[in-house]
């Protein structure tokens, strides 16, 4: 609650001596805050995606910004994967999501109204690392190592 | 590495066989590694990492022809990560260096303005996200050993950048040719 009051106090300083700022988003900010440890965000549209932590355990959270609530997502996270990048896109209908379960990295893409998760095959084969939905669901760019190298895919979605 | 232009189909018996294509030529550095992809609202503009004289260097290019776009403030300050574009790919934000910190830096392509989110000092930026209509920008910090996602209301500083706006071409008023 101090870091968050002196964040905005320091938001609000820099701000008369230096023009606009960003303002930091407070009752958003105390809300992810009690959620735990989180990382890898992703907006779009209405939506943040974003990899949550508590006891040992990461999961994929999607929070509807509007009613600063994370929203249920069935289907897609599970006890023994491990998320490693997620992305949505700005209908908040496409999640996107680099996990490794069984020993194996794998992409998926979940549809948020089917609850549905589909794998995406790495072609040639490759191990994914980053996933990054544009906004409008139509294309993901895909960071993959292949033969040592970091490569990007972009992958039509249909 | 094939010409970005190639098309190829996914399958390797495991997963969806979906049409997909290399980002390709990074811009006259072929060889380098390419990471932290991240594409604007419609995909015509791809940002990405990219090695450059062994720096993390920050590569706009236009999708599919993979035509560079100079950007006026990314010039220094490398390490370059995380990029993020807002729709029309007016907006470009990644984090760099300043200092002994990890910083937000966001490029207004139309204006040429640039934008620095300053941090206190007991935090350091890792990742970032831009919304693509730009009113919010979502910073993920490493602070006390912890990882936190802090969101800014974008609202006073820039104006949003909406699908179906006109695309900026080139690296906007007072950039390099």
């Amino acid at each position: 609650m101090k870091r968050l009051v002196s964040a905005t106090l320091l938001a609000g300083l820099l701000s008369g001596c230096m023009g606009a700022m960003p303002l930091p988003i407070g009752p958003l900010n105390r809300q992810l805050e009690s959620l735990g440890a989180n990382r890898d965000p992703s907006l779009s549209g209405r939506w943040l995606a974003l990899i949550s932590g508590k006891g040992g355990r990461e999961q994929v959270l999607l929070v509807d910004l509007e009613r600063q609530q994370p929203l249920p997502l069935p289907g897609l996270n599970r006890a023994d994967a491990q998320p490693l990048s997620v992305s949505v896109d700005g209908a908040g209908e496409r999640i996107a999501l680099v996990r490794q379960l069984e020993g194996r990295t794998e992409l998926v893409l979940y549809r948020r109204s089917l609850q549905s998760l589909q794998p995406i095959a790495m072609a040639p084969s490759g191990v994914p690392r980053q996933v990054q939905l544009q906004a409008d669901g139509r294309q993901m760019a895909v960071q993959v190592s292949r033969a040592g190298l970091w490569q990007v895919d972009l992958v039509q979605i249909p | 590495m094939i010409p970005g232009l190639l098309l190829l189909l996914a399958g390797c018996g495991e997963g969806a066989w979906l049409s997909r294509r290399s980002a390709g030529p990074t811009g006259g550095f072929l060889e380098a590694n390419r990471q932290d992809p991240a594409l604007s609202g419609q995909g015509r503009f791809l940002a990405s990492v990219v090695e450059r004289g062994g720096r993390a260097t920050l590569l706009l290019q236009e999708q599919p022809s993979g035509t560079v776009i100079r950007l006026r403030h990314f010039q220094g300050h490398q390490p370059h990560s995380s990029p993020s574009l807002s729709w029309t790919g007016r907006y470009v934000a990644a984090l760099v260096q300043q200092g002994t910190q990890r910083l937000p830096l966001i490029e207004d392509r139309a204006t040429g303005a640039l934008h620095r989110l300053p941090l206190p000092a007991d935090r350091t930026a890792v990742r970032l996200s831009l919304a693509p209509d730009a009113r919010r920008l979502a910073v993920q910090v490493a602070q006390e050993g912890q990882w936190r996602v802090q969101t800014f209301d974008l609202g006073g500083l820039l104006e949003p950048d909406l699908p179906g706006g006109v695309a900026i071409q080139g690296g906007g008023p007072g950039g390099p040719p």
